[in-house]
């Protein structure tokens, strides 16, 4: 069974066939050819899935299709393009924030959605905003520098939309 | 093959549970992983899935008088963020999975599941919380307490659906939570308390004590709590050995791969006993 | 010219924090066919038959019999087949694959399939491998290795001995947990199989599919792909993936993807080695320690693997960073019907370092003195020998470290507090420990005779070739540091790309914390040759590596420098231990390392925080069990991880002590900074907890039954 299926993806409208129960994640990386969102655990455990979802952080593994219809998503493919990424990129740079790269979208996804809701977290917010992503690489000191670093180099930004 | 039903309305909801045997889909992240296959396949779901969660009957989210009526749909998030909650009702959802868990895992979800660690029943069974069942022709209103029978098991029946869950007023000033899980966050627990408790002067005016994932239930033990009732909240250490007595009986955890059932009986206890010593003092 | 120390922009930044890195999985083809692996259900059985269901076309099975060349996976002992013939001998030993295009009908060919087995008695730990009398899993014995060696005279030791302290220590299985999971692609064109995907060492896949395949090296293609985490669960385990996909693309004629998923990865990749180390120090009538028998016991599972070498690992650092003139030190590692045991960060000094830094705890305790003042006593210091009898030639500023240590941390002071305060559920402790950089022994000249070459060209730039791979640990940017540096040209003028075997030689496998200070000191020299030619235009130097003059090993009897050179570091945890779950809480870490030179202080501060979270959580949270030969935690659900909210930022510092053999002075440092967390994390939690503490992960569960016991 398909289902015929409407939603807003990284700014475009976009209309597809699929079956209603298919994992937003299978969507993205199978059907759209969009793999920047990574598989880590298929279990909602690992947050490298993790996309933006009427600007809520969630799994792709754990949406399956037919909730998505009239939704806005976000993923890093759109995420690249707007000025909070920018920001968030220049302080991952500077924290040193990037290892192996796995978590990365994911976890850049966890930050938007974070600064979002607290445009001046503490440390601890960050921590906590971060719970559900996880690193094997940095210990996520780094990580959390360039967040608390975003924060402030980026003061403003995320008040207003991401633009997509 | 697998049927997916996206009603527009509570009642066509209410009919398609009348109809055929359904799956009941609110959040999902519960049954997403459930169901789950090898990546890149649909889970394999048998038989219909119902989805209510965009369903507006399921998201209210209020307060009448002191009374909150919770839709079912609502997730832990939109809970945590509702205006005027009150501590007592936010505590353990703080504490819940992780930031993307509580924005998709729903308050009816985690009673529907009727997991012995679900994060949330302790709190419900608790400030005795009762539940809508609703069904095409009929709407029911039972204690969580009498709703969810063992591990996985509830009395919903195949044509309902849970709608609502009310809380019934109260004003609690001394809450208190405690989760030992397997980690510090997005973590199962191992074994949880929740306690209420109200005041007149010194003398507890009602106490609510409930033990989460130490049980196949939540344990909670009115009798045990009506002993305390109107005790001077310093006298309550001398009635620790009959409570201790009279919960250790109730409690009946299990070994598994998270943890051992030594462990989470006496870890519930010892906590019971700081929260009688220090916590309520 | 630019400090080296400075950090620079890593070369892999971009495309991965832009979500553009293409990993194996996100390789997309239509012509694309899946791989699934069925598995053994089975601890110890015989397989008496396989009844197949008739195949739709475009769907292939491939068992041992379509192995053209030999069916033994080429490590240090050819025991494990690459798929299983007619016996198992764990649960999840591969058997068969089923490849095709649809993955839903792959899942129903493998519901399809029957596997009859006849159960054998299995062995599932150490104890029952110890006790075993015939029906052994390797060779007629119950190890598949067993080492002594020994230093000084320890018989004379014991018969003077006033006083002796004894311990014995256990740790747990360790999952690498890396991000992404195993996953490989593999083609064959024109006569050539191409493999791609997310490996630690492209020529150990090389030459596992030479010897599947009985094809010539020619024939046989490895590239790496961008690789989610390594942390040694790519070292060799992949060679046997690689194989399953190489033998898959090779029957189907069509290129596949063969991608673990997270509770397939878990069931049946390698792990840590659990260990049980036995310890026992003879002390004189001045109190000094003056001899040490030490026996290390390690779980290796069903298969050989690089359970020796890792074993030897172990036993040449479980003597620890002191000078004792006088030991004897075994070790046995036992075939069990577990999982294969393999590489893993700190390749059994995990395991040696907890031991070692327990036990001194102990004997202090014993002798009323502070753990680290004992320590202190005892530090090897340049010209000492090594539990080899190796001479240990560079500066040793082991007092310096833990100075620093203490100062940063506030150990000593805080130690005292924490005493006094008895009952407090507050301790904090301080590890003291090395990593031997490169491999063990003469390993590196004998076994891995690594080869770099750089290409200069005629635009001036210069192209790395070497096998090293990126696996989050940054040797794109560091060993493009180093060749910049001795070229003294712009490091954007260095190409250097994931390893591809058709255009780099073996510089060996990126494992043994080698990379910067082997590989990277190779490209040095050959940088410096290629400087002395710079107008030449276009050219190629290659530089093989040489033993040194000053290092000397005998393999048979472990007599002299068991490794080219160490790495020192001092790690303090401090935690409180919650008196109603007895969770532990950390409170603080902090780290101090002499790893020479740093090559790019942001990558050294990621590998130093890296490497304490995953020490730490070897630690204390995480708990993998073999029940009946299965694991018991297979997901991220309950084989918990830490998160960000776990453990606290570390705060560290580096000695600044140059190797004269390293490139600009540089040592290894990957594997160092996980060594030391559990160790002083485990003394932490016995001050806290007034307890002792005899195993890792230290579970609220375990603290709770300490409590009990000496109540």
């Amino acid at each position: 069974m398909k289902i015929k299926l409407s939603f807003r993806l990284n700014g475009e409208s976009i209309t597809l066939a699929t079956e209603p129960l298919k994992r937003l994640l299978d969507l993205l990386r199978d059907q759209l050819e969009l793999t920047g969102t990574k598989e880590g655990c298929g279990e909602g455990e690992c947050g490298a899935c993790a996309v933006l979802i009427d600007d809520r952080l969630m799994n792709a593994c754990l949406v399956p299709a037919a909730v998505l219809e009239g939704k806005n998503i976000i993923t890093i493919e759109g995420y690249r393009t707007t000025a909070q990424f920018k920001i968030l990129k220049s302080c991952f740079e500077k924290a040193g924030a990037v290892q192996c790269g796995f978590c990365t979208p994911g976890m850049l996804l966890a930050a938007e959605a974070l600064l979002r809701q607290k445009p001046k977290p503490t440390a601890e917010e960050v921590r906590a905003g971060l719970a559900g992503n996880l690193c094997r690489c940095t210990g996520y000191n780094m990580i959390v520098e360039a967040v608390l670093l975003a924060a402030k180099e980026g003061e403003g930004l995320w008040s207003t939309p991401v633009g997509l | 093959m697998v049927n997916a039903c996206r009603p527009l309305s509570l009642e066509e909801a209410l009919v398609m549970r009348s109809r055929e045997a359904t799956t009941v889909f609110a959040g999902g992240s519960d049954l997403m992983v459930r169901y789950r296959q090898w990546s890149g396949v649909t889970p394999d779901f048998s038989g219909t899935v119902l989805f209510v969660g965009h369903l507006p009957e399921l998201q209210r989210l209020d307060r009448e008088k002191d009374t909150w009526k919770i839709g079912a749909a609502c997730t832990i998030t939109q809970i945590l963020q509702a205006q005027g909650i009150p501590d007592h009702l936010k505590l353990p959802l703080l504490s819940m999975a992780s930031p993307s868990i509580r924005n998709v895992a729903t308050l009816g979800g985690n009673i529907c599941n009727a997991s012995p660690a679900g994060d949330t029943l302790p709190m419900l069974y608790a400030l005795d919380a009762r539940l809508t069942l609703q069904s095409r022709d009929n709407a029911r209103t039972v204690a969580i307490a009498d709703f969810i029978t063992g591990p996985g098991k509830t009395i919903l029946a195949a044509d309902e659906i849970l709608t609502e869950i009310t809380i019934p007023p109260g004003d609690w000033p001394r809450v208190y939570y405690k989760k030992a899980g397997t980690r510090r966050a997005n973590s199962i627990s191992k074994v949880t308390f929740y306690a209420v408790a109200r005041f007149d002067g010194d003398r507890i005016a009602d106490i609510r004590m409930a033990f989460g994932a130490a049980a196949p239930t939540v344990v909670r033990n009115p009798a045990a709590e009506a002993l305390l009732q109107n005790i001077d909240k310093n006298q309550v250490p001398a009635w620790l050995e009959t409570l201790t007595t009279h919960y250790a009986d109730a409690l009946r955890p299990i070994d598994d791969l998270r943890s051992t059932g030594k462990y989470r009986q006496q870890t519930a206890l010892r906590i019971l006993a700081h929260f009688l010593r220090r916590e309520l003092a | 010219m630019r400090n080296i120390s400075e950090a620079i922009k890593r070369f892999d930044f971009d495309e991965k924090i832009e979500g553009r890195a293409q990993y194996a999985a996100d390789l997309k083809d239509r012509q694309m066919l899946y791989v699934k692996t069925l598995r053994s259900e089975k601890a110890r059985a015989k397989i008496m038959s396989i009844k197949y269901p008739p195949l739709s076309p475009g769907y292939f099975i491939v068992d041992y019999r379509d192995i053209p060349g030999e069916n033994r996976l080429p490590l240090v002992f050819e025991d494990q087949p690459f798929l299983a013939v007619d016996r198992v001998n764990y649960i999840g030993e591969p058997i068969l694959l089923v490849v095709g295009p649809v993955k839903k009908k792959i899942l129903a060919i493998m519901q399809e399939i029957r596997v009859d087995y006849q159960e054998l008695t299995p062995i599932l730990n150490i104890a029952e491998a110890r006790q075993r009398q015939e029906d052994f899993i390797f060779e007629g014995k119950s190890c598949f290795v067993e080492y002594e060696y020994e230093k000084g005279d320890i018989t004379e030791v014991k018969k003077k001995a006033w006083r002796v302290v004894e311990d014995e220590f256990r740790t747990g299985y360790q999952e690498q947990a890396y991000l992404e999971t195993q996953a490989i692609v593999a083609a064959v064109e024109d006569q050539r199989i191409t493999v791609c995907g997310s490996i630690q060492c492209p020529y150990y896949i090389k030459e596992a599919l030479r010897q599947a395949l009985g094809w010539p090296e020619e024939r046989i293609r490895v590239k790496q792909l961008p690789t989610g985490g390594g942390f040694g669960g790519k070292e060799e385990f992949p060679s046997l993936v690689a194989v399953h996909a190489a033998l898959a693309a090779l029957k189907a004629h069509k290129p596949v993807q063969l991608v673990y998923d997270r509770q397939e990865d878990i069931s049946c990749s390698t792990k840590r080695h659990p260990a049980v180390i036995r310890l026992k120090s003879y002390l004189d009538d001045r109190q000094r320690i003056t001899g040490r028998e030490i026996e290390v016991m390690t779980d290796a599972g069903a298969y050989a693997g690089l359970s020796s070498v890792v074993l030897q690992r172990m036993i040449f650092s479980v003597g620890g960073v002191y000078n004792i003139e006088n030991l004897k030190i075994r070790g046995q590692a036992y075939a069990t019907n577990n999982v294969v045991s393999g590489a893993f960060r700190g390749f059994g000094g995990p395991q040696a370092f907890f031991a070692m830094e327990m036990h001194m705890e102990n004997i202090a305790r014993a002798l009323h003195m502070e753990a680290l003042a004992l320590k202190r006593g005892y530090f090897l210091r340049k010209g000492d020998t090594s539990t080899t009898g190796g001479k240990l030639q560079s500066d040793i500023k082991l007092a310096e470290i833990v100075e620093k240590i203490d100062k940063i941390s506030g150990y000593s002071r805080k130690r005292r507090d924490y005493d006094a305060a008895d009952g407090g559920f507050r301790g904090i402790g301080c590890s003291v420990f090395f990593h031997g950089c490169g491999f063990t022994g003469s390993g590196e000249q004998e076994i891995i005779k690594p080869k770099v070459r750089l290409r200069k060209y005629r635009d001036n730039t210069v192209q790395i070739c070497v096998s090293s791979s990126e696996i989050g640990q940054g040797c794109l940017t560091t060993l493009r540091k180093i060749v910049a540096q001795v070229l003294e040209i712009p490091v954007e003028q260095v190409q250097y790309d994931y390893p591809d075997s058709d255009i780099c030689p073996d510089s060996g496998p990126t494992v043994a914390s080698r990379t910067v200070m082997i590989v990277g000191k190779l490209l040095y020299d050959c940088a410096r040759k290629v400087k002395a030619r710079w107008q030449e235009g276009e050219f190629t130097v290659d530089q093989a590596y040489v033993y040194p003059g000053h290092l000397q090993w005998d393999n048979e009897h472990f007599r002299g420098n068991a490794y080219p050179e160490y790495s020192w570091g001092a790690n303090v945890v401090e935690v409180a231990v919650d008196p109603l779950t007895y969770e532990v809480k950390v409170l603080g870490t902090w780290a101090v390392y002499d790893i020479g030179t740093p090559i790019d202080e942001k990558i050294v501060k990621g590998q130093i925080d890296g490497g304490m979270a995953q020490g730490l959580g070897y630690g204390c949270l995480e708990v993998l069990e073999s029940h009946g030969g299965r694991l018991r935690q297979n997901n991220f659900t309950n084989y918990a991880i830490p998160t960000a909210v776990d453990f606290p930022a570390t705060e560290s510092g580096l000695i600044d002590n140059p190797y004269e053999y390293g490139p600009f002075g540089a040592r290894g440092l990957g594997e160092l900074s996980l060594v030391g967390a559990a160790p002083a994390l485990a003394a932490a939690v016995q001050q806290a907890i007034g307890r002792r503490v005899r195993q890792i992960p230290l579970t609220p569960e375990y603290i709770m039954e300490l409590m009990d016991d000496e109540d």
